[in-house]
């Protein structure tokens, strides 16, 4: 079988901008923080993926049919969004496939927006955020802005191929991670990544309408959650919580 | 003798569909895609997550648009309990981005099965941000 994923491109893409992932993982953190930056910077599809590999699903908008995997973006940035969760199998041929792409667009920097599962989140009153990246140069600008690295542990799914190949070529990348509920959307968690994002990249947005809509998310979000969790299962994403045993 | 009265057709079907639907809500969540959704009686079914631990389970529920005072927890059944809260404010289906029918909802529902013994007389309950939490003592 054909492991190929295609990108098609809609418009012509601009050079280099920076690469934001947004896809289904703990706490939906990242496909909510996406999804609000789309709406509120009103950026316009500028290319999606197609594949034999993805379920055979297309996501109807306004009547018409959508990739589920679809990249957003204007002159500054290009914002890849999953409306549902990718299957583990096609978690590897997506990823490369994105960030060949990004190579032939000389994307300056790549940034995942994602959580980190926090045990008794309903009890936090703040959450906190981290950074993991690609390397000492990507982890010091987070650290300039006051976003604490993620100095040890596991990160496991598509954020975890974007930092190994974004290390293995140079390219800048960091991964904002709030914490955040496992298996519940967190609204107020992609709001506190957006307040990291907006540091780091320079792309501002308010996110009090965000956290006023938290339950209407929350609701709205049930099923894609339940859907992520299946494929998180098979990810052991659990793995992120293991205790790290470090060779020296 | 006990007088048994006497049930309409459209009672039997809901009381059919209600078993099947409790059936499969505590034993069969893996063996059928359906939707989180029941327009019969207007209810959606929560996200749920449970954590077993030596001595406790604990069951947490997402609610959103509940109140705690709408909130109950109630066994049914030998390590079963049933779960229900009423939402502040009927949800109609499209509002969820589901176009192809009509219904609202008003509540959420949920029955869910234990995996493990335990004593339902000392269960707890507490619900902060609109997420409940039930704590199940497990039986030694």
């Amino acid at each position: 079988m054909s492991e190929r994923v295609g990108i098609i491109e809609k418009v012509k893409i601009p050079s280099e901008a920076t690469l934001i992932f947004g896809f289904p993982d703990v706490g939906l953190v990242g496909v909510i923080a996406a999804s609000y930056l789309v709406e509120e910077l009103n950026l316009a599809e500028v290319a999606y993926l197609e594949s034999k590999i993805l379920p055979p699903l297309v996501v109807l908008h306004d009547g018409l049919p959508h990739s589920s995997i679809r990249i957003f973006g204007n002159e500054k940035i290009l914002l890849t969004i999953s409306e549902v969760p990718i299957p583990v199998d096609a978690v590897y041929p997506v990823m490369d496939a994105l960030i060949e792409w990004s190579k032939s667009k000389n994307v300056k920097m790549m940034i995942s927006l994602g959580g980190i599962p926090l045990q008794d989140r309903q009890d936090a009153t703040e959450l906190k955020s981290f950074a993991a990246a690609s390397s000492p140069e990507a982890l010091k600008l987070a650290e300039d802005k006051n976003v604490e690295p993620l100095t040890e542990g596991y990160i496991v799914g598509p954020q975890a191929i974007m930092l190994q190949s974004a290390a293995n070529t140079d390219t800048p990348a960091l991964a904002l991670l709030s914490q955040c509920f496992l298996n519940y959307p967190d609204p107020e968690a992609a709001a506190e990544v957006l307040k990291d994002l907006a540091k780091i990249a320079d792309v501002k947005v308010d996110v009090t309408k965000l956290l006023e809509k938290g339950e209407e998310i929350r609701l709205r979000a049930r099923d894609v959650m339940k859907r992520t969790q299946e494929e998180m299962g098979k990810m052991k994403k659990g793995q992120e919580l293991d205790i790290p045993m470090y060779v020296s | 003798m006990s007088i048994r009265k006497k049930r309409s057709f459209s009672e039997m079907i809901d009381e059919y569909f209600q078993n099947i639907d409790q059936w499969v809500q505590e034993f069969g969540e893996s063996l059928a895609e359906r939707p989180s959704w029941n327009l019969r009686d207007c209810s959606l079914e929560p996200l749920r997550e449970t954590v077993i631990t030596p001595t406790e389970v604990l069951v947490t529920v997402d609610l959103p648009f509940t109140s705690k005072a709408t909130v109950k927890v109630k066994s049914a059944g030998k390590n079963t309990l049933e779960i229900s809260a009423k939402m502040n404010r009927v949800i109609k289906l499209h509002e969820l981005g589901v176009t192809h029918c009509t219904g609202e909802f008003q509540k959420y529902h949920s029955y869910m099965r234990i995996p493990v013994a335990v004593n339902m007389d000392k269960i707890n309950v507490h619900y902060n941000k609109r997420l409940l939490e039930i704590r199940l003592p497990r039986k030694q």
